[in-house]
């Protein structure tokens, strides 16, 4: 009869794979007969879970409160990790496994019951407005998630009890305490004896640290240290009390100490555990990723490296030496550089696999590390240049990889969260295709637009949005169809948050944080006020602040306007984030103005396209937008533009249109300035593009106006026949824009010469008795009585050509 | 990192004289500008040699981990301390050994001023003992100067023998198992670069006109330094560049490491050119380093104001140069305290390489970030009397 404790350091690949190694051999002799492990009890039923093929690493083991969403603790498990292989082995030897942690049911009770606590404090000590308040505690809300997502908890003393192993490499001289531990651990052959020493160390360390920071029970996070502990040797004793023999206990090295025998007295641990309060919960797995894991992002475990600890214990399993392990390392690195069209040849590969090992030996350590195979890649196969680092790291040391979760796993909150929603909203998910119409003037209707569109925030595409065909906002239509993978989409959106809001909130967050441009985010920022997620706009607004604020590429910020502008005049937005809205549309507006002039120089043919069609853009959202400060700004910036001699004639052309339709330029200096733009002095080119700009959408203003008229019809005639030649696609792109009722006229214009006024071709060609007859069918096809009520007598007035100007 | 250009400039052109021709008689240690670092820091060698019990590549004089403690210092058992010859990163001068270690060529790259000629002879003083098998990368570089040259009195009396044959540094590198150096290898043109091409990979000279060949002895290694900003470089072939295990050397990264870097500096200059005046206080090299950095970055230190940054690189040497000269001129023109009526000179010709657009950074710089600065005013006001 013994118990065997096994401490370990969680999510270390060494770990795993002494672990692995010694259980392996205490099969041979006599093998455990029950495993217990660091873990929430509760989810000891979903463990067989783990043995169907469909089970991929990394998952994490999810515990919620039904009844408290936002509440919940993540487990995570990667292949490498030593309690993931631990459970395997239990599984596949049939041998009993249980986790042994303190309940997370009374975890979360205590947690929710503390928080509440400071929510009270906070409202008698500050009277700030509900609204900040609401705003405060979900900060708190998120941050507890991010410490409850790692499998230890948080420390209750300070650096030596999260990774302790990790404090005695530092103390040996290494920086990384995986590669102490591989220095240290794997290189031995007795691995039994490597968790006794483990043992004596932690006592060590603990007594150390007891001595230095002596445990005050008083304190919640020492109590809750002392509770865990005495939790797990309450279910130790459980276990012997049931007739096990052999038990292997598979914790955290920190805990070791403390569960060897002789135990405490076992009243004492009662009284600990006595009057905990307690809480429903259940217990369900979801796809994790590797970019979860890490450290990098927020709702790490504190794994650095994941897809590195992925490479080393796929290499332990192949019994791979040193030098195997490197050369594959290097060579995935070398085949990722490839597929990115950088140089790697297989020789480059070696002289790194030799520069490794050569700095290992520099550095005395026995196999190459992580920081000597990436300082080996930078040398070699990246010539001095850190840039591609960056890839590597993404793409291998961290990596993307995806767990997956077999079908019949519990349901995750997030499901749940939607079936009732689906409930509420009476929205059914049916296999079959059906349409169906929203009026957004409706509460009811509106809600289901609003989580429609969280859904496909969240890529879980039920909905897909058609075009409406009725006048007017206020109508949606989409199109519905639940697809099975849908239920997968779900999934692996569970790792966002619980409740469908919340999931969407958080995912939005993240997308925003990896944006770099301006475009995405504004699209994001549009598909966010659809979602009705007003809480996350001011994230959105800081983000999209923070990267305007370093945009170089003007077109960007000029796209970003637009919805922006939109936002303010149309949607309904509560207060405070359209004062948000208008400080980030004031800011861009000052960029745009000040660096448009500078933007505009220089522009070959395609980016002064690209540029006429921003700065029109831009003109709209600012007639949109009315306001007289950024109007006037404008039209100066647009002036300056017309006025500039080395402009690229699109643009210049393309300013003296806008600012001639808004009235700031009237029509004998537009006449004017088209003269100047053709004039002899400018090449041929350069005016053609000044016309293409100038004409740019519309011919009207042609055949309406005579002076222009008449200073384009004397350029074109006046062209040598060279020139004319050369000029003669540039024109025909602009002219054959134009609709063809505009072409035709302008040709027959063109025919009648340019001594004809506009009068008298219109009495010429105008005859208003036959157009008369033609009138009563008209009206048919435009569903309008006839003849129009108040101007029965002038049926012409009601015809909209031609226009008025012609006329007179 | 703690070369000065022109003095590093004066002396590489007269080890080249030297190892070109027959060895000159050595000159009285006291009497010559700058000593070869294998004889000022003798002793440390010396004394490391004695005390180093670690393994050493065949031809070494000192193990890998022992050339790490010469450049990046420390205090040995014996109580000797070790100057730091590199201030900077440890990690990026082991994998400078390493790569020696392995018979694969090193490439110290990156800006000009960061230190990779200093840190290639101190290498090479370290390893082989020797730091003056040097060959200087200059445009007229040719391809005898790489290989050999002949000794044409000998070659027509004669004809071709061995002789006759003017051996290059490298080839008596490759003879003896030394470690050869060549500075700025892209300013020789890329045709005498890849001459190198069969010395690194076939680790041979063939002597065509004799037949024979120069086949390398353990320990021949080569460190080339070669920089990527400067006008007038010729980019490396890419045959020649995987040939080559490449490392950047960086700017310092923290403002206290460039001010140990150039006030070490400038006091052993100080030294050498035997200046009366005194060695300048930390706060005027303080200022200097700073204004060099801020406009290099581009942002002042504080991180709240963004300055443009003007054409030339602002390195460390260059902050160097402007002290010393600055040194100079306290003591024989001035009182003898470096004042900053002393640097203003020195700091604007350092900063302002084109007259027209770095004037106007330099301008705007004064303005807005050194009037700013209360303890700043002389400066301020010296500049302003230059500009």
């Amino acid at each position: 009869m013994a118990t065997t404790l096994f401490g370990i350091r969680h999510h270390g690949p060494g770990s795993a794979r002494s672990l692995v190694r010694s259980l392996q051999t205490l099969n041979q002799s006599q093998g455990p007969d029950i495993i217990l492990v660091e873990g929430p009890p509760e989810a000891t039923d979903s463990l067989s879970l783990l043995a169907e093929a469909d089970m991929q690493p990394p998952v994490a083991l999810l515990i919620y409160p039904p009844d408290h969403l936002q509440q919940s603790a993540y487990y995570p498990f990667a292949v490498f990790s030593p309690e993931w292989q631990a459970i395997q082995h239990a599984l596949k030897h049939q041998i009993p496994v249980r986790f042994m942690d303190l309940p997370q049911a009374h975890r979360l009770a205590m947690r929710i019951e503390q928080l509440e606590d400071e929510r009270t404090e906070g409202e008698s000590a500050e009277g700030e407005s509900a609204e900040n308040e609401r705003t405060e505690n979900r900060r708190i809300d998120y941050e507890d998630v991010e410490q409850a997502i790692e499998t230890d908890d948080r420390p209750p003393v300070d650096a030596i009890t999260r990774d302790p192993l990790g404090l005695l490499a530092q103390a040996a001289g290494y920086t990384d305490s995986e590669r102490w531990w591989e220095h240290m651990v794997e290189q031995r052959q007795d691995n039994t004896a490597l968790f006794e020493g483990i043992l004596e160390a932690m006592s060590a360390l603990r007594k150390e640290s007891a001595l230095n920071n002596p445990p005050d029970l008083t304190q919640p996070q020492y109590r809750l240290e002392a509770q865990r502990e005495a939790y797990m040797r309450k279910a130790i004793r459980q276990a012997k009390k049931e007739g096990f023999e052999n038990i292997a206990v598979v914790c955290g090295a920190w805990h070791v100490p403390a569960l060897t025998e002789p135990f405490p007295p076992q009243k004492a641990d009662n009284a600990l555990l006595k009057g905990l309060p307690k809480l429903k919960v259940k217990a369900t797995w979801i796809p994790w990723t590797y970019t979860r894991l890490s450290t990098s992002s927020g709702y790490g475990a504190g794994v650095t490296s994941p897809g590195w600890y992925d490479h080393l214990w796929q290499s332990s399993q192949r019994s791979h030496t040193p030098t195997e392990s490197a050369i594959h390392w290097l060579t995935r690195v070398a085949r990722l550089l490839r597929g990115e069209d950088l140089d790697a040849s297989s020789a480059s590969v070696i002289e790194a696999v030799r520069l490794a090992e050569a700095l290992a030996s520099v550095r005395e350590s026995a196999m190459p590390g992580l920081s000597e195979l990436n300082e080996a890649t930078q040398t070699v196969l990246c010539f001095g240049d850190p840039t591609p680092l960056k890839l590597i790291h993404q793409k291998l040391i961290v990596s993307d990889r995806l767990g997956s979760v077999p079908e019949n796993t519990p349901l995750i909150p997030l499901q749940q969260d939607l079936q009732k929603l689906q409930k509420r909203l009476r929205l059914k998910p049916e296999a079959a295709e059906k349409l169906v119409t929203f009026d957004l003037r409706k509460d009811l209707d509106l809600s289901r637009s609003h989580l429609l569109h969280r859904l496909r925030l969240l890529n879980i595409f039920w909905g897909i949005p058609q075009t409406t065909s009725g006048k007017g906002t206020f109508k949606e239509a989409w199109k519905l169809i639940w697809e099975p993978e849908l239920s997968i989409a779900i999934i692996e959106a569970g790792r966002w948050g619980n409740t469908i809001a919340d999931a969407a909130v958080a995912y939005v967050q993240h997308e925003a944080q990896q944006a770099t441009e301006l475009p995405l985010l504004t699209h994001l920022l549009d598909r966010v006020l659809l979602a009705n997620l007003s809480e996350v706009i001011p994230y959105l607004m800081q983000q999209l602040q923070n990267i305007a604020a370093v945009a170089s590429d003007l077109t960007h910020l000029m796209a970003a306007l637009p919805p922006l502008v939109n936002i303010l005049r149309y949607r309904d937005v509560r207060q405070t984030d359209s004062a948000m809205v208008t400080s980030v549309v004031d800011g861009l507006m000052v960029r745009i103005c000040i660096g448009l002039p500078g933007a505009c120089a220089s522009l070959d043919d395609k980016a002064a396209e690209k540029m006429m069609g921003a700065i029109a853009q831009t003109h709209s959202a600012i007639k949109l937008l009315q306001r007289a400060v950024h109007s006037t700004n404008w039209s100066t910036v647009l002036r300056q533009l017309c006025d500039r001699d080395n402009l690229h004639g699109l643009i210049a052309g393309h300013s003296c249109r806008l600012l001639l339709d808004e009235g700031s330029l009237n029509a004998e200096d537009a006449a004017r300035r088209l003269g100047l733009a053709l004039s002899l002095a400018s090449e041929p080119p350069q005016a053609a593009a000044w016309v293409e700009g100038f004409l740019q959408g519309s011919g009207l203003l042609l055949l309406h106006d005579d002076s222009i008229w008449q200073v384009l019809d004397d350029w074109v005639t006046g062209l040598n026949d060279s020139a004319f030649t050369t000029l003669l696609p540039l024109l025909r792109r602009t002219f054959s824009n134009f609709p063809a009722p505009e072409r035709r006229q302008m040709g027959e214009r063109v025919r009648l010469g340019s001594q004809l006024s506009a009068r008298a071709m219109v009495n010429d060609r105008f005859n208003c008795d036959r157009a008369n007859q033609s009138l009563p069918l008209v009206a048919q096809l435009l569903g309008i009585p006839f003849p129009p009520q108040p101007f029965p007598s002038q049926p012409l007035t009601s015809q909209p050509f031609p226009p008025q100007q012609v006329i007179s | 990192m703690t070369a000065t250009k022109p003095t590093a400039t004066k002396n590489k052109s007269s080890k080249k004289a030297k190892t070109a021709a027959t060895k000159t008689t050595t000159k009285d240690v006291s009497t010559v500008l700058r000593q070869h670092v294998e004889t000022e820091f003798a002793n440390e060698l010396t004394a490391l040699e004695k005390e180093d019990s670690r393994q050493r590549p065949p031809n070494w004089r000192l193990s890998p981990w022992a050339v790490a403690t010469y450049l990046v210092g420390g205090v040995l058992d014996s109580g000797v301390e070790i100057s730091p010859k590199y201030v900077g990163s440890r990690r990026l001068m082991e994998i400078a050994i390493a790569t020696l270690a392995t018979d694969r060529a090193l490439l110290l790259y990156g800006v000009p001023g960061t230190g990779k000629s200093w840190v290639s002879e101190h290498l090479a003083a370290a390893i082989s003992g020797d730091s003056t098998l040097l060959i200087q990368g200059t445009a007229g570089t040719s391809e005898e100067a790489i290989r050999y040259g002949w000794n044409y009195a000998e070659l027509l009396a004669k004809g071709p023998s061995a002789s006759a044959i003017v051996e290059s540094p490298l080839m008596k590198a490759m003879a003896t198992g030394k470690i050869a150096r060549v500075e700025e290898l892209t300013r020789m043109p890329a045709d005498v670069q890849d001459t190198l091409i069969t010395v690194l990979s076939e680790k041979l000279l063939p002597i065509a006109e004799l037949g024979t060949e120069v086949q390398a002895s353990k320990g021949f290694n080569l460190i080339a330094t070669a920089n990527n900003r400067d006008k007038g470089v010729n980019e490396l072939s890419s045959a020649l560049k995987r040939r080559f295990n490449t490392v950047i050397l960086p700017v310092p990264d923290r403002a206290d490491e460039e001010v140990q870097i150039v006030q070490k500096r400038v006091e052993s200059l100080g030294r050498a050119l035997e200046l009366p005046a005194e060695p300048p206080a930390l706060e005027e090299i303080r200022r200097i380093v700073t204004i060099f950095r801020e406009l290099r970055g581009g942002v002042t230190e504080d991180g709240k104001t963004k300055v443009k940054s003007p054409s030339g690189t602002l390195s460390p040497a260059e902050a160097i140069s402007v002290v010393s000269s600055g040194m100079a001129l306290a003591a024989h023109f001035g009182d003898g305290q470096l004042s900053a009526e002393d640097m203003a000179a020195g700091v604007q010709g350092a900063v302002v390489k084109d007259p027209v657009q770095d004037a106007v950074v330099w301008k705007e710089y004064l303005e807005t970030v050194v009037k700013e600065r209360e303890s700043w005013q002389d400066i301020y006001r010296a500049c302003r009397e230059l500009a």
